[in-house]
């Protein structure tokens, strides 16, 4: 008998996590550029205005640039 | 005295395990013996018998794989379905209705009579992307027209993976069904670049389904931050294609790109033509910029240049971009971002994003060189905007 479907019993299972990108932010009042886990609405050049600068608590920045960042080489 | 005779007997075992057709007298020797005979009969009278072993060893192989992609499909099935019901917020469940959109299909355009392929091609592609993005409208009732555009890509790439699993799993069952080893081979020498692939398609599900810029929209992304802050006037000139006109040390350039942040490639050869045919005089150039597939050992993020269109893709608008640059005699430059088949379709990278920056230098020094003040140029970003406004 052949079955349409292979059968599951020792399937691989689903382990690896899928990449987290990092959103960077640039403030419009002193160009400081911070970065933060990436949210559902982001996208580049996107205008935010309600997150503080960490540096100079101005409250406009954009968003310039989203990514994953690359794995370091380890030393 | 009986310690050593049990050391003998062993030795005696030993023996015949050894050289099971001379040593020993015992009843081990014999049976060893028998099973050789049977062995080496099965071998003489039974050739295929190697060849039926190593095929049941590599359907075993095919089946662990195929149970691999079909959990690949399900995951992207089921992050289709929790998006749509997310997002679209639908009256009732979505499921059957993406399963049967998983499974749509567009036929190539006849070409045993060439002419006039390409735009009896673009018909067809219309036809089914205006269909495609109806049918999901219906069922993401909610979404707003980005939204859409990501869900439209997210279940296309459950299509897309529905139909590797189905390719896959037809070729290891006919395999089994004849028993034909050859067939069963050519398709597990390719199931790891497939399992790869797919491996990116559950990745990029991902990317769509929260709406994060992929690596094949790095060509957008340069576009977009060469009109960044520079941009006098924007208008949409063909469906989901934007013009933003700038002025660069005085020399007009339009950049022309699809209109995001939502996921579309938008019409760029159609937008091209469109603009140039709109211009009182012909551009100086024509830029395209988009990401390129890399051979192996080489570099992600490696930014190259050379001449042409740089469009992937079913080949039309490529084809009008070159039709028209032959008529009009506009010189073709192109720059290209190097990335994997996989980096193309998941998050965008470190690498490849910051080679953004290294493109843009490369455009704007070329146009300034090429370009004579009071002169126009056209830059074209391609590919896939999701996840990049402006």
């Amino acid at each position: 008998m052949m079955s349409s479907e292979p059968s599951l019993v020792f399937a691989p299972r689903m382990k690896e996590k899928y990449p987290q990108p990092l959103t960077f932010l640039k403030c419009l009042s002193c160009g400081t550029e911070n970065s933060r886990p990436f949210k559902e609405d982001d996208y580049i050049l996107k205008m935010v205005d309600s997150e503080k600068c960490p540096k100079c608590g101005g409250m406009q920045s954009k968003i310039v640039n989203i990514y994953v960042p690359d794995k370091k080489p380890a030393k | 005295m009986k310690d050593f005779q049990q050391w003998w007997k062993m030795a005696d075992i030993f023996q015949a395990l050894l050289n099971p057709s001379t040593g020993g007298e015992n009843i081990l020797s014999l049976l060893l013996s028998l099973i050789w005979l049977v062995f080496l009969m099965v071998f003489f009278l039974y050739p295929s018998f190697g060849q039926r072993m190593q095929l049941s060893y590599m359907l075993r192989d095919l089946e662990r794989k195929l149970n691999k992609l079909k959990l690949i499909k399900e995951e992207i099935g089921q992050v289709t379905v929790d998006t749509i019901k997310r997002i679209g917020k639908p009256e009732k469940d979505p499921a059957p209705e993406i399963e049967r959109l998983s499974e749509f299909f567009l036929i190539q355009p006849e070409s045993m009579d060439p002419y006039g392929l390409v735009y009896k091609l673009e018909h067809i592609l219309e036809t089914g992307e205006y269909a495609y993005e109806k049918e999901v409208a219906k069922i993401a009732p909610h979404a707003t027209e980005h939204q859409l555009k990501s869900l439209t890509n997210l279940v296309e790439v459950l299509r897309g993976i529905n139909t590797l699993y189905r390719v896959v799993r037809h070729y290891y069952l006919l395999g089994k069904k004849t028993s034909n080893i050859y067939m069963v081979l050519q398709i597990q020498m390719i199931l790891p670049m497939l399992i790869e692939i797919a491996e990116s398609y559950r990745h990029a599900a991902v990317a769509f389904s929260k709406g994060q810029p992929i690596g094949d929209g790095i060509g957008v992304l340069v576009a977009a931050k060469l009109a960044d802050g520079l941009e006098k006037t924007r208008y949409e000139i063909a469906k989901d294609t934007i013009v933003q006109e700038i002025e660069l040390e005085n020399r007009k350039v339009y950049v022309v790109r699809p209109a995001g942040p939502g996921g579309t490639v938008g019409k760029p050869g159609e937008a091209v033509k469109q603009l140039v045919e709109r211009l009182p005089e012909n551009p100086k150039l024509i830029v395209t910029i988009d990401a390129a597939l890399k051979l192996e050992g080489e570099e992600s993020g490696k930014v190259v240049e050379g001449v042409g269109v740089a469009i992937g893709g079913p080949g039309v608008d490529k084809y009008k971009i070159e039709e028209l640059a032959k008529t009009r005699g506009i010189p073709l430059y192109a720059f290209v971002v190097f990335e994997s088949i996989t980096e193309a379709i998941t998050p965008m990278r470190e690498s490849i994003a910051k080679a953004a920056d290294t493109v843009l230098e490369r455009v704007k020094k070329l146009i300034l060189e090429k370009v004579n003040g009071g002169e126009t140029a056209v830059v074209a970003g391609i590919g896939n905007t999701i996840g990049v406004g402006g």
